[in-house]
């Protein structure tokens, strides 16, 4: 078990690209449905603005990030800001490994959902395991 | 010769913390797409807190507008620390106070109600995209910090 049985997600939600907004609607659905008891969500934006105690969870509890496209813009400001990389998905390659392409940025669509629903259930079959220490 | 196209850059929070977040976001959605899609474009926040150059360097060179959810104001915050001061700012919860009686919650899907709210947010964006635009301040600034 990790310390006290939680895992940290940091979703990139990048605004310029549709897979941005599947990354955001994942983590939403593994904090709000899936795993809700067992996961703390970090948002970007007020971790680098040095904003509340996300920066001490960074770095006290595994963190799984969740990158929309190749800059993996989350996972470079984890590492940056020392945290504790445990997992990592790349939503541009679970497009392409269940060839699910969302419509748009504002409107995920059908296909878009289903690429979310799929990562979302990803994330937390990942957040399982570093809870159970494998 | 090459027709320059003024623009403004729209920064927004990406706020998974709070309903105004997305508020934000879907707002800014509205702008780029619907409202003034040949004026703006969209700077995408974590890029540019990461170290995007070329989201850095127009946010240095042209006007910009940062959309925030809550008054931690953190696009507001990254786009001073890293390009300077933007044209304007937007706070969701500075709007929200107009409607006292109402309250945003969901942080995911939005409700009819939520909707026509984030349309508002929108229309403040699009003011100021144009304020921006007639006063003619989208132009490639001089070194100005």
């Amino acid at each position: 078990m990790t310390e006290i049985g939680k895992v940290v997600v940091v979703a990139c939600a990048g605004m310029d690209k549709p897979l941005g907004s599947v990354a955001r609607a994942s983590v939403f659905k593994v904090v709000e449905e899936l795993r809700p008891e067992r996961v703390e969500l970090v948002c970007l934006p007020p971790l680098l603005a040095g904003v509340g105690f996300y920066a001490e969870l960074i770095k006290s509890l595994p963190v799984i990030t969740v990158d929309g496209c190749v800059e993996r813009c989350a996972t470079k400001l984890i590492v940056k800001n020392g945290g504790r990389i445990r997992g990592r998905i790349l939503v541009l390659d679970s497009a392409k490994k269940h060839n699910l392409v969302p419509e748009s940025g504002s409107h995920l669509g059908p296909t878009g959902e289903k690429l979310a629903e799929t990562i979302a259930e990803e994330i937390a079959s990942e957040v399982d395991k570093l809870i159970q220490g494998r | 010769m090459a027709v320059f196209k003024e623009r403004v850059g729209i920064v927004s929070c990406s706020g998974e913390e709070i309903p105004e977040g997305t508020i934000s976001r879907i707002a800014t959605r509205l702008v780029l797409e619907k409202l003034r899609p040949d004026e703006t474009i969209t700077i995408c926040l974590p890029l540019f807190l990461a170290g995007g150059e070329g989201e850095r360097t127009f946010a240095r060179l042209f006007n910009t507008i940062t959309v925030d959810g809550c008054e931690k104001r953190c696009a507001e915050m990254g786009t001073k620390k890293y390009s300077g001061k933007p044209y304007a700012t937007v706070t969701v919860t500075d709007i929200l106070k107009e409607f006292p009686d109402f309250c945003l919650e969901s942080r995911d899907e939005l409700s009819p109600e939520e909707c026509k709210f984030a349309e508002k947010v929108a229309e403040e964006i699009a003011k100021k995209v144009d304020e921006a635009l007639d006063r003619g301040k989208t132009q490639i600034r001089s070194g100005e910090s």
